[in-house]
């Protein structure tokens, strides 16, 4: 398996399998005489996804950018950081409250999954014995927290 | 004893040799030979649950199998108990089953999923003339209410340019794919869908997802994954009455 991620217009990755977890939890044949292992947890996350995304959160801080932004000051601007980095005071703290919020409503059911199951954040976790059961995890208090929602070494790059 | 079931392929391919499946420590994989199908399975752990050391193991003995001819996956967490049943189920759906491997022979499947991005709020806000009353409304009287107004319509505006950036996409994909399946897509994801291609193709698949990528920078971002076994391309036989 391998992922094509272009530097510029792509996300990058940490890894594929999360990627393409709906795929292997969702599709694939299903014998209906046969066992299938319990995955209540998974649905939770779904679920819970489309919370969060829609949250009144989510407008206050879109709400908060648009008023900052300076149309006519900076007609050429058309980033987020681009259009704070001539604002003046303030402008520090604007920067990182709008950069680490843009990238809270895209984050895809498999990036919450992935935040959801212990040890995924850092590399070379792969093998480690228990590996993160989904279906045991009760991943709605740590969704609300924010904080917990991106991947670290994301968050880490964004705020140096 | 219980059996994990990864996935159908033909007899005629050469069983698995080495392939380690789910578990800890992980079960050897084998194959069970019925007729001119096989199918892959290995000793079930005694309490499944969804790893991911297991999702992962799922995914490369399904993979490693794909190497080497058609493999109809399973989805992760089929058990049964004991040979008899696979087996009775693989003849009693035989002509299913290879009707379904040839579907997929010489394909893999590609999943391409789009992210709105939010870079384009300046460009929102101008081109936007719900957004930019709601915005000077915001600014002329400051208060929860406005601010909730307007958060919402830019949500909505980014969700549209996002959505309609993702149809462009999968219009583009479709004309490169023999199929074409549209999976769920949760809030900030503007297209998941996958594709079955034709091993060949796997390279021009590939380059004409990063063209799109730059052509719809400011609404999404776009991520392939793949060649994958053809999960979303493997139809489950209709059960056979018996």
């Amino acid at each position: 398996m391998t992922v094509i991620t272009d530097g510029v217009v792509c996300a990058p990755r940490a890894g594929t399998l999360y990627d393409v977890l709906d795929l292997i939890l969702d599709r694939g044949i299903v014998i209906d005489a046969f066992v299938r292992v319990s995955l209540v947890g998974i649905e939770i996350l779904k679920i819970d996804a489309r919370i969060v995304v829609a949250s009144v959160d989510t407008y206050l801080r879109f709400a908060e950018v648009c008023n900052r932004l300076d149309l006519e000051h900076d007609a050429t601007s058309r980033t987020v950081p681009e259009l704070f980095g001539g604002a003046g005071a303030g402008a520090g703290a604007a920067k990182s409250a709008g950069k680490a919020g843009a990238k809270k409503a895209v984050r895809s059911v498999g990036e919450k999954v992935k935040d959801a199951v212990p040890g995924h954040h850092e590399d070379g976790d792969d093998d480690s014995d228990n590996g993160g059961d989904i279906g045991e995890e009760e991943p709605a208090p740590r969704r609300r927290t924010g904080e917990g929602s991106r991947p670290r070494s994301r968050r880490r790059s964004e705020e140096d | 004893m219980s059996l994990y079931v990864y996935g159908v392929t033909r007899g005629s391919v050469p069983p698995p040799t080495g392939l380690r499946g789910v578990g800890a420590p992980a079960a050897q994989v084998r194959t069970l030979a019925a007729d001119d199908l096989a199918v892959a399975v290995s000793a079930a752990p005694a309490r499944l649950r969804a790893y991911r050391r297991d999702l992962q193991a799922h995914q490369d003995v399904l993979t490693a199998l794909a190497r080497s001819g058609p493999v109809l996956p399973m989805r992760f967490g089929v058990v049964t108990d004991g040979e008899e049943p696979v087996l009775a189920r693989l003849t009693a759906g035989r002509a299913d089953y290879l009707a379904a491997l040839d579907r997929i022979e010489g394909h893999v499947e590609m999943n391409v999923k789009a992210h709105a991005v939010e870079d384009g709020l300046a460009d929102i806000v101008r081109q936007d003339p719900r957004v930019r009353s709601l915005r000077q409304e915001a600014r002329r009287r400051p208060g929860y209410a406005a601010n909730i107004r307007l958060g919402e319509a830019v949500a909505a505006a980014v969700g549209r340019r996002a959505a309609q950036a993702g149809v462009e996409v999968l219009t583009a994909l479709t004309g490169l794919a023999t199929e074409t399946v549209r999976g769920t897509e949760p809030a900030g994801c503007a297209l998941n869908a996958s594709f079955l291609v034709a091993e060949g193709d796997v390279a021009r698949f590939h380059a004409a997802v990063a063209a799109l990528a730059v052509l719809h920078t400011g609404q999404v971002t776009l991520q392939v994954t793949g060649p994958l076994p053809c999960y979303s391309f493997a139809v489950a036989p209709a059960p056979a009455a018996a």
